[in-house]
């Protein structure tokens, strides 16, 4: 099994996505956003990234997400919708189930998938090791090079998050 | 709006389009879009009412998938290419769905639809930027990957886009809703000779922002939204009828008139690729929008219709200060002289 864990977990990953897009209320898609991002962070470890999935703990469930739920929490209704209380909502979840196992089993059962990139089997994706990753990990050094030469990505990211709380307090605050 | 946001708002706007024009890097452009993006929605939001939010939303939404569809296309390019840079796209799936992506940003036909409903929900200002500026970013990403665009593709979403811009503008007596179906059928224009020569692409926005800065300021100078307040101008300021009437009919690209020149160069940039028909009918669907714009100065200039004498007056607001527009209207009637010096946009 753990040959095909990056398989396993990547199909997780993908019911997921169809269980918060199928509209339930944000609260539950909240719910369900914790198990994808939990999911997504095992596939970059899988890979070798373990700093990036540090990141996606601490950063997006753990900061962001947990200002959504508290955002969520306050305009909340009284009867918050599931996915098996409202037909469309428990429709749309099925048929989206539904077509994720239609794929899984095309994977599994024909040689090579040729979609928009060629997929042939499900080995394709187990873990390998891609050349000299020396001492260090190859995150660090990323965020190492983001500050030395990739000064000019900081600066511009840095200037448009400021943009967008400036946007946000503007366009909420009325006349 | 407090001056200094709205400032540090607008230069953002401006610092995103630089961005997108000036990155080599896939993902810095993205980024550009984002930052444009989500700038000008407090732009676009400047009066407080329902229908500028809704116009705000709608234009979110759309630009927001755009967006999305492009990072597919990027991120698809990456993986057949193995790099970042900024060079024609050489996968075709990549290609076509960057070509919708970037159609989707300009208003091109068959996404359209968001273009007349959001200019008609903003102010005439917002319009203007939205209208003018916004097209800039688009349109340097579709030049820098012109060689690999799928012309037919490219070729049907331009002629629909002229004959949805001429045939919808037909029936409209917004002025806004008017400058949104001539903008969706400039950009037809714009992108059908961008395979042939990208060059007169360039030439043809120069034009077509000079003519349309030229309109809004006008309508901005006379402050008449509608077709029946624009008639009225002739009791406000005569000067200004007149100087519609010139705008007007060369944007729809009558010979005198520096309006005919992209117009002029992109049929015979077509004809000298041995593709008769197309610009025929390119030049036939144009007709559709001279007819809108003459009937625009047919109720402005020509004539007085019959009223009663207080329905002729105007509400004489301040005057407002319009930046640059003798300029202006000199540049979008009188450049056609010109021609010849289109080799310097090379």
């Amino acid at each position: 099994m753990m040959t095909y864990i990056v398989f396993i977990l990547s199909v997780i990953f993908v019911v997921s996505f169809v269980g918060f897009s199928s509209k339930p209320s944000p609260i539950y898609g909240g719910l369900v956003l914790i198990v994808s991002g939990g999911v997504g962070c095992g596939i970059i470890m899988n890979f070798g990234g373990s700093f990036l999935g540090l990141m996606v703990f601490l950063i997006y469930l753990g900061g962001m997400l947990v200002v959504f739920g508290y955002t969520t929490a306050m305009a909340t209704e009284q009867y918050p919708e599931v996915w098996v209380s409202n037909t469309t909502v428990m429709g749309v979840f099925l048929l989206g189930l539904l077509m994720e196992v239609m794929l899984v089993l095309y994977v599994l059962k024909s040689e090579e998938v040729g979609v928009v990139f060629k997929f042939s089997g499900v080995g394709d994706w187990a873990i390998y090791d891609t050349g000299d990753s020396g001492v260090f990990s190859e995150g660090i050094m990323g965020v190492a090079a983001l500050y030395s030469y990739g000064a000019w990505v900081v600066i511009v990211t840095g200037w448009s998050l400021f943009v967008g709380v400036l946007v946000i307090l503007e366009v909420t605050r009325g006349d | 709006m407090n001056p200094l946001i709205f400032t540090t708002i607008l230069m953002t706007v401006l610092l995103g389009t630089m961005i997108v024009m000036m990155s080599s890097h896939w993902l810095m452009i993205w980024i550009g879009f984002e930052m444009n993006l989500l700038a000008i929605i407090p732009i676009l939001m400047k009066k407080y009412n329902p229908r500028t939010m809704e116009a705000s939303t709608k234009y979110f939404l759309t630009q927001a998938t755009a967006s999305m569809l492009l990072m597919m296309a990027i991120i698809i390019n990456l993986m057949h290419s193995g790099q970042w840079t900024i060079t024609k796209v050489f996968n075709p799936t990549a290609s076509i769905i960057m070509t919708s992506a970037l159609a989707m940003k300009l208003g091109l036909t068959p996404f359209h639809f968001w273009v007349p409903e959001v200019t008609q929900g903003i102010s005439l200002t917002s319009g203007l930027i939205l209208l003018t500026w916004q097209k800039l970013a688009p349109m340097s990403i579709l030049y820098q990957i012109s060689p690999s665009i799928n012309l037919n593709i490219l070729l049907t979403m331009a002629v629909l886009s002229i004959l949805v811009g001429g045939w919808g503008g037909l029936n409209q007596t917004q002025l806004r809703k008017i400058m949104a179906y001539s903008s969706i059928a400039h950009m037809g224009w714009m992108t059908a000779v961008l395979v042939y020569n990208p060059t007169l692409t360039m030439l043809n926005m120069l034009i077509y922002i000079m003519m349309t800065l030229t309109m809004f300021m006008l309508f901005i100078h006379s402050s008449s939204t509608t077709m029946l307040s624009l008639s009225h101008t002739w009791n406000k300021t005569p000067l200004t009828t007149t100087l519609i009437l010139i705008t007007l009919l060369s944007m729809g690209g009558l010979p005198p008139l520096s309006g005919f020149m992209p117009k002029w160069m992109i049929i015979q940039e077509l004809t000298k690729n041995s593709s008769i028909i197309l610009p025929t009918l390119m030049a036939i669907m144009a007709l559709l929008n001279l007819y809108f714009y003459m009937r625009l100065t047919y109720s402005t200039s020509l004539t007085m219709f019959p009223s009663t004498n207080n329905m002729k007056m105007k509400w004489q607001f301040e005057t407002k200060r319009i930046t640059l527009l003798p300029p202006l209207i000199v540049m979008s009637s009188l450049l056609l002289p010109l021609t010849p010096m289109l080799s310097i946009l090379d």
